[in-house]
């Protein structure tokens, strides 16, 4: 597998290199150097390392076949290090010149980039993504086959970096044995052919109410399919529950705390109240608004029709009038058709001034209002004497009265001699005017 | 031999018992549930209404102060076994806004993290549906819960927390509510109905109505009034949970389900802060460049005016 030695990409390496523990493939370049000194001493070379690093990658997963690789190990590295060695000669000598270990260690990724290497690199690359995928592939198997949440979360990890690099998605556990263990740990027994449904009372609808929602934005389609959901469990629960004969419906007899306090269904019924009202209000206002307005559009059509009627009868009298003083200058002699005419501009005149004309016409007298004034306060005729008595008025005795006469209140005023307790009525005028005579 | 005629018919009076409850569906088989129901510190008013609500429709539950701790969550098992709870539901607040929900059955396992939105209590949801304090549920969970096994351990959970056990102490005889948990966007989306019974609205013969109305005053034990319809009032708490983690134990032991579709609402208002000043730098680097070309460009107002020497303050000097 690790034939084709320079496969791998420089970052792909560095990243191994952090993934493998350090002292491991330290001490294993030793034991490979000896063994590759001791077979050909010239051979040792990059490429050996990485060759190495790609087996360490390989082992990890699977440590029980490090047996039988590390006994290959030593005829590939032979191999490889014959096809290698007349290129890379040169550093070979630098490197087993000073016989640092670490320092090839900290050189083998930086000091790869001479081109001739790279070229290959980049032709391998492909190869070498195949290859790891088949790694994963193994270890997800081994995680299928015994489930360690530790592992499964180590390894998600290693996904993750390799799948999304840049975008952070959470990792995503679903351990499907140990849920439905834990499951069956604490689970109650729902099972309608042993236990009664008034045991647990619990329904699962048949379909997914998620199937029903057009769109979870949507408010009301959301909660139509809830209802539905829970509506169909409850007609469900009460064929079931009435088949094992338990009770049901709450008689109406039946009093007891509920969940809501009654001052919070007051609240709710005076909230309802409040609503209905609101709208009630709303809509008559609104009507009210509409018949403002139509009952607006009827007088503007009043006044225009009002407006046209007048313009039209103006326009006929100057029409008339226009008529009527051609016809005077055209012919002296009145002809029997001016005549008609004459009749007609009176008429339309007389029509058209009705309402002023006609209540003066109708009376004789100037003016109605004038006249009820003067029936009222008099006009014309003699005024002198109007009150003075006559026959008729001294013929009268309506405003006599026998027994007053006999109270003697008047006479006694009159006479001039003052009765006690009795108050004198006030004298006529004329009487009064006699009496400043005297004095 | 008193000994053995006692085990004896103590055996065979268990056998007939065992015959007996096989016919009724099975005693032996008690479904004892306590849910310890507690949150941290620093909840907001809502999440605590909201919790004030989950215990009142929970009469197996079992509500506590406050627990004083974020990080030592496995404390709640000591005080769980304290109250003699095997479930706890512990409300965990995060800086003042976010609620975490953990369902966990104590002993041993396991453990179910939500992180909790769009709450919306009783008392703020003018919704018109009641129930009796403490009747039993009616469960109704969605068909996916059958689909995934991360989903199926979440219904179980909810079945333990909020299925009222058969008999428990506070619990009502009447069944009145349901609680739906629905799977949608990921989420899981918790309402609760209240069952009202209506006449059935194409009821064409009002005799027959009238019969069963009697009938369901008169508190049949058979199946009576068959031909009421049910319609769902809406009573609330609503809330939404996205499930976080799954736990094997009890606030511990190895992660058994994480979902990769949740991010925290924490880089969620860290990302659009940053949006927000991505703007002004944005802004502030156009204008630097503008600044650079024009300098390039010798646009700027001091070189124009001595490059040209056309100035009407130099003209005219």
């Amino acid at each position: 597998m690790a034939k084709k030695g320079a496969t791998q990409s420089p970052k792909a390496g560095s990243k191994l290199k952090s993934a493998v523990p350090d002292h491991k493939p330290k001490t294993k370049k030793i034991d490979r150097r000896k063994s590759n000194e001791l077979a050909a001493p010239k051979a040792v070379d990059k490429e050996d390392e990485w060759e190495d690093e790609d087996s360490d990658d390989h082992e990890e997963p699977a440590p029980k076949v490090n047996g039988s690789k590390t006994a290959k190990r030593p005829a590939e590295d032979a191999d490889s290090s014959e096809e290698d060695s007349d290129s890379e000669g040169s550093e070979d000598d630098e490197e087993h010149g000073g016989i640092d270990l670490a320092a090839i260690d900290d050189s083998d990724s930086e000091s790869e980039l001479d081109s001739d290497e790279e070229t290959e690199r980049n032709d391998g690359k492909g190869d070498r993504g195949e290859e790891k995928e088949d790694s994963e592939d193994e270890e997800d198997e081994e995680d299928e086959k015994e489930i360690d949440v530790d592992e499964l979360s180590a390894e998600d990890e290693e996904d993750e970096e390799q799948i999304a690099a840049g975008t952070r998605v959470r990792q995503t556990i679903n351990n499907k044995e140990g849920l439905l263990a834990a499951l069956r740990r604490f689970a109650l027994d729902t099972n309608p052919k042993t236990v009664p449904f008034a045991f647990h009372q619990s329904v699962v609808s048949s379909k997914k109410t998620e199937e029903s929602i057009p769109s979870i934005e949507d408010d009301l389609q959301r909660e139509l399919a809830f209802v539905n959901q829970s509506l169909e469990a409850a007609r469900q629960a009460r064929a079931l529950l009435r088949k094992e004969g338990v009770p049901f419906t709450r008689p109406t007899d039946y009093f007891a705390e509920t969940v809501r306090s009654d001052e919070t269904m007051q609240k709710v019924k005076a909230k309802l109240v409040e609503e209905a009202t609101a709208k009630k209000a709303a809509a008559e206002a609104r009507k009210q608004r509409d018949l403002k307005k139509f009952g607006k559009q009827v007088q503007v059509q009043k006044l225009q029709e009002r407006a046209k009627q007048k313009r039209e009868t103006l326009d006929k009298i100057n029409l008339l009038k226009r008529k009527r003083q051609e016809g005077g200058s055209a012919a002296l002699g009145t002809t029997e058709a001016d005549d008609i005419f004459d009749v007609a501009v009176d008429k339309e005149l007389s029509n058209s001034k009705s309402s002023s004309k006609k209540r003066g016409a109708a009376g004789d007298g100037p003016n109605p209002k004038r006249q009820k004034k003067d029936t009222k306060y008099g006009f014309g005729g003699k005024k002198r004497f109007a009150k003075s008595g006559d026959a008729v008025s001294a013929g009268d005795l309506s405003g006599f009265s026998a027994k007053r006469m006999k109270s003697g209140g008047f006479a006694a005023g009159g006479a001039g001699g003052k009765k006690k307790g009795v108050k004198a009525p006030r004298p006529g005028k004329s009487r009064r005017k006699a009496m400043a005579g005297k004095r | 031999m008193a000994a053995v005629y006692k085990s004896l018919s103590k055996s065979s009076a268990s056998k007939a018992d065992r015959d007996t409850e096989a016919s009724k569906g099975g005693m032996e088989r008690k479904n004892k549930q306590r849910v310890l129901i507690l949150s941290s510190r620093g909840v907001t008013y809502r999440h605590r209404h909201l919790l004030n609500d989950l215990a009142a429709m929970l009469p197996h539950g079992r509500k506590d102060v406050k627990f004083d701790s974020k990080s030592k969550l496995y404390q709640l098992n000591e005080l769980a076994e304290l109250y003699n709870c095997n479930n706890v539901l512990f409300f965990e607040a995060r800086k003042g806004k976010d609620l975490y929900m953990w369902f966990s059955k104590v002993p041993n396992g396991p453990t179910v993290k939500f992180h909790a939105q769009n709450l919306h209590t009783m008392e703020e949801l003018h919704f018109t549906g009641n129930c009796l304090k403490g009747s039993r549920p009616i469960l109704s969970f969605d068909g996916a819960f059958e689909t995934e096994p991360h989903l199926r351990v979440i219904k179980e959970i909810f079945l333990h927390v909020f299925g009222v056990p058969q008999g428990a102490r506070k619990s009502k005889p009447f069944i009145d509510h349901v609680m739906g948990f629905s799977v949608a966007d990921g989420k899981i989306w918790v309402r609760n109905y209240e069952i009202r019974e209506v006449e059935k609205v194409k009821g064409n013969d009002d005799k027959d109505n009238a019969e069963d109305g009697e009938k369901s005053k008169g508190r049949k034990s058979k199946g009576g009034d068959k031909d009421t319809d049910i319609s769902l009032v809406e009573i609330g708490p609503r809330f939404v949970l996205t499930p976080i983690v799954i736990q094997e134990g009890a606030f511990g032991g190895p992660i058994i389900y994480e979902n990769k579709r949740f991010i925290s609402p924490n880089q969620i208002r860290a990302e659009l802060r940053r949006a927000k000043a991505g703007r002004h730098v944005a802004r502030m680097e156009q204008q630097r460049d503008k600044l650079a070309r024009r300098r390039d460009l010798g646009l700027e107002d001091g070189e124009k005016k001595d490059g040209t020497g056309l100035d009407t303050r130099e003209l005219f000097a």
